[in-house]
């Protein structure tokens, strides 16, 4: 028998680095197919097959000896069912193996292993044992097609189904991370992205193009691209991508616009993670637009008091007969800018005249001048008080209680402009008018420690002068007394 | 004017009969020579002395005790108070100057040998006002409760605690407790505004009766009678005295003007030590040095050891008028002014390194 082995073993490597145009003879498959087993079954229609590897490319074993008892010699390495890491350890064997791709006739990376070992999967363990997931936990163990093969389970319309095969499983779950929530799908279905796939758009993200595939971290580590600095780099991948984003006919300026804003400078170049990202506002799963009408909710999460104010100001019922987008028609969408005192007023820069002018909504108009100008007042009050507490400071005055209550004149001033969402002259004015009467307050204690300052320079001069005069008269005193002593 | 001056004298004079007093005092005279300058510091101690009991009065009426007023109440002295700032400023320099200027005497009588028979007593009484009054810049450093004091007090308490045999419990005495706490706080106040300030009156008026009994003590050098220069007690060296003290006022009127007395932050038990933590100048020659000293000398602890040395260190120079039995005998002691000069050179140098550290 074993002078066949030699020549038969040939056959089988020209079969393989021809490209798996020859099938080698695969012994193993034709007994199984008598039986009429699944796997068999299954591995006829599997890409490996197509390329030539038999049985014993992951079972071990003999696959040409005729002979059972060859066949599956563990003398000749045949190992059976692969165990726990071993399944992926047994795939890593070719497809981490550059050389190995090749002889197959596969451009494939051949990282994945290596991908999936940084991933939490590879991290979470129940037992401590092996790793929860292996490559035929979503690439199946015979059957495999290509990606690109509609019946892969990691084909994009089918990658949403095979990752909630754990995902929206809650006792498995719970098993491994009970607060990780196990309505991904139900919000994916009803996201843009996912009514898009489900309609067969293959181009929408699923799953893998955000959390990534063989790599994926939880969205607590750094490296994560839905970590929440990374996660606007990831949306923009697509979202970004002109040539991609085409047939969708929307624009691809939002991570541009984003990255300028007051959000995107605070998360991106201040790694301020509780600044809003793209998720914060379209939602991650479900992610979509907000609605004209919903804008004041989403930024209301965050910015709770202007939108309570907003929404019972008489801009709310204005706003929603217009149609016009809460937040966003003074504020804008992805470019958000620092909100400045100069969006208020009637100035060309003011947004309040966009709507409000001289001949029209004249109420509106002085009321908008009049708050600004009462903004500016105490904006040129704090400016005044902080110059007056530093020249007290550096002169080494004790000023600490008007350097406290010049928090209270900052917080008047950031107040009042939370109280503009009001857009109500009175409460407004109200506002400002507790903040001037402490930055007068602040003014005063300031001006009089400088005065303090310059009176005990001024007590000092004297009282030496006097102490001097003192001192020396005392000196001539006492050295007069002791001429007269000596001359008498 | 002259009249109402007199008359004022003989009502006083036929209660309580100064005459003898007046008459005692027109009779005593200072000894004159090429080192009076330094009877001076005896009468500048003395006077900074009279500051820091009126000032220390002065901020009693606004100070309160305790871990939550404390800081407060300096505060609200330095910011509300009128001229509370120059009072609180003038007592803290004074403190210092105080200090600064009993040492210069302390020296000036050591290098003089004044301490001689029948002088012993005079010296003893200075030395331990001397040490009282670094209990005094220790026990009121606390009194602000900020961040510094907070701090040093607790280097320097633990400190005392390592001296052996009676270390822990002066510790536990010192602090009223395990820890630097509220507790700490009154002790520390009752120390300087009633305990030491006794036992400091006690022994300045058993000094100040000792010179004025046995008058001023005059340098070896002069021997012969027909050397001796003096001039009249009253009024001579007084008004001497008076004008000298209107200087010094006069300086501490600049530095509590210029260079107020910092409050600093107010101190938080639980934060970290600030880095580069240091005890007031009159004592960072023994911090320095303890810092210097190798955890482990021989068999002793070098802490111990550093502690101990200086304590044997004081309890020599306390001493000196019953060792140094040559000067008493009117002759040169050079081992004396070697062992003084050693002294000087050793706090100006470890002063400076530890200031510089």
């Amino acid at each position: 028998m074993k002078k066949y082995i030699s020549p038969l073993a040939a056959v089988i490597l020209v079969a393989l680095t021809s490209g798996g145009i020859v099938l080698a003879k695969d012994s193993c498959l034709e007994c199984h197919t008598t039986s009429g087993d699944k796997p068999s079954a299954l591995f006829k229609h599997d890409i490996h097959f197509q390329r030539g590897v038999t049985c014993a490319g992951c079972h071990g074993g003999n696959a040409s000896a005729d002979d059972m008892d060859q066949a599956m010699d563990r003398k000749a390495g045949f190992t059976g069912v692969p165990k726990g890491d071993d399944i992926s350890k047994t795939c890593a064997g070719c497809h981490s193996s550059s050389e190995k791709m090749k002889s197959f006739g596969s451009s494939l990376p051949t990282n994945q292993w290596e991908l999936l070992q940084t991933s939490v999967h590879a991290k979470s363990s129940l037992k401590g044992k092996e790793q929860v997931v292996q490559c035929i936990t979503c690439h199946n163990a015979h059957g495999i097609v290509q990606v690109k093969n509609p019946s892969s389970p990691v084909y994009p319309l089918n990658v949403v189904k095979t990752c909630t095969r754990c995902h929206a499983d809650v006792a498995m779950m719970r098993s491994y991370n009970p607060s990780l929530p196990v309505d991904q799908l139900e919000k994916y279905r009803t996201s843009v992205h996912g009514t898009r796939n489900a309609k067969g758009d293959t181009r929408t993200a699923e799953c893998a193009n955000c959390h990534g595939s063989h790599d994926i971290r939880t969205a607590k580590d750094i490296k994560s691209k839905v970590y929440p600095t990374n996660l606007p780099g990831t949306c923009s991948a697509c979202h970004s991508n002109v040539a991609y984003m085409k047939p969708y006919k929307i624009p691809t300026d939002q991570y541009e616009k984003y990255a300028k804003s007051v959000h995107g400078i605070a998360l991106l170049q201040k790694h301020d993670q509780g600044a809003p990202a793209c998720n914060s506002c379209h939602g991650n799963h479900g992610a979509m637009p907000p609605g004209v009408e919903s804008i004041s909710k989403v930024c209301g999460t965050c910015h709770a008091l202007n939108a309570e104010l907003f929404s019972s100001s008489p801009h709310k019922k204005a706003f929603d007969d217009r149609k016009l987008p809460e937040c966003e028609t003074c504020h804008s969408n992805h470019e958000i800018i620092a909100a400045t005192d100069k969006l208020l007023g009637v100035s060309p820069e003011a947004v309040c005249s966009r709507c409000h002018t001289e001949r029209q909504n004249i109420k509106g108009y002085q009321a908008a001048k009049s708050m600004r100008s009462l903004i500016d007042s105490l904006d040129a009050g704090e400016q005044q008080d902080i110059k007056l507490v530093d020249e007290a400071e550096q002169k080494g005055m004790e000023i600490s209680e008007a350097k406290f209550k010049l928090r209270d004149v900052r917080q008047a001033r950031l107040q009042s402009r939370t109280m503009v969402h009001a857009f109500n002259e009175g409460k407004f004015k109200e506002v400002v008018d507790n903040g001037l009467k402490t930055s007068i307050i602040v003014a005063q204690e300031s001006q009089s420690a400088i005065h303090e300052y310059y009176f005990r320079r001024f007590g000092l001069v004297i009282s030496t002068l006097i102490i001097t005069i003192l001192a020396v008269s005392l000196y001539l005193f006492v050295r007069r007394l002791e001429r007269n002593k000596i001359q008498q | 004017m002259k009249t109402i001056l007199k008359r004022l004298y003989t009502w006083i004079d036929e209660r309580v009969e100064i005459e003898g007093l007046v008459e005692y005092m027109g009779k005593k005279y200072v000894p004159v020579h090429r080192h009076s300058i330094w009877y001076y510091f005896g009468g500048v101690s003395l006077f900074l002395f009279i500051i820091q009991v009126v000032t220390g009065i002065l901020l009693l009426l606004y100070y309160k005790s305790g871990e939550e007023l404390a800081f407060e109440s300096i505060n609200f002295i330095m910011s509300k108070v009128q001229f509370g700032w120059l009072i609180r400023s003038i007592h803290s320099w004074t403190a210092n100057l105080f200090i600064l200027s009993a040492m210069i005497h302390m020296f000036s009588v050591y290098f003089e040998k004044a301490y001689r028979k029948p002088r012993e007593i005079t010296w003893i009484t200075g030395m331990l006002m001397f040490f009282l009054l670094l209990g005094f810049g220790f026990s009121g450093y606390l009194l602000p409760w900020n961040e510094l004091a907070f701090f040093a007090t607790k280097v320097g308490t633990d400190i005392a605690g390592v001296v052996p045999v009676i270390g822990k419990p002066l510790l536990t005495f010192l602090r009223g407790g395990e820890e630097v706490t509220g507790a700490t706080l009154s002790r520390f106040f009752g120390f300087h505004i009633a305990v030491l300030p006794g036992l400091f009156t006690v022994l300045l008026g058993i000094h100040l009766l000792l010179v004025q009994r046995q008058g001023m003590s005059e340098p070896l050098h002069i021997k012969q009678e027909s050397d001796r220069k003096t001039m009249p007690f009253f009024p001579n060296f007084i008004l001497r005295d008076l004008t000298l003290w209107l200087l010094v006022l006069n300086l501490l009127a600049i530095l509590a003007v210029f260079f107020p007395w910092e409050l600093g932050k107010k101190a938080d038990p639980f934060a970290p030590a600030p880095a580069g933590i240091k005890p007031e100048w009159y004592f960072l020659y023994m911090f320095q040095t303890l810092k210097y000293i190798p955890g482990k000398l021989w068999f002793f602890d070098g802490e111990v050891l550093g502690i101990l040395l200086f304590l044997f260190a004081g309890i020599l120079w306390t001493m000196v008028p019953f060792w140094d039995r040559k000067s008493s005998r009117g002759e040169q002691n050079r081992i004396v002014n070697y062992l003084g000069l050693f002294a000087v050179m050793y706090i100006i140098l470890f002063t400076i390194i530890g200031w510089l550290a």
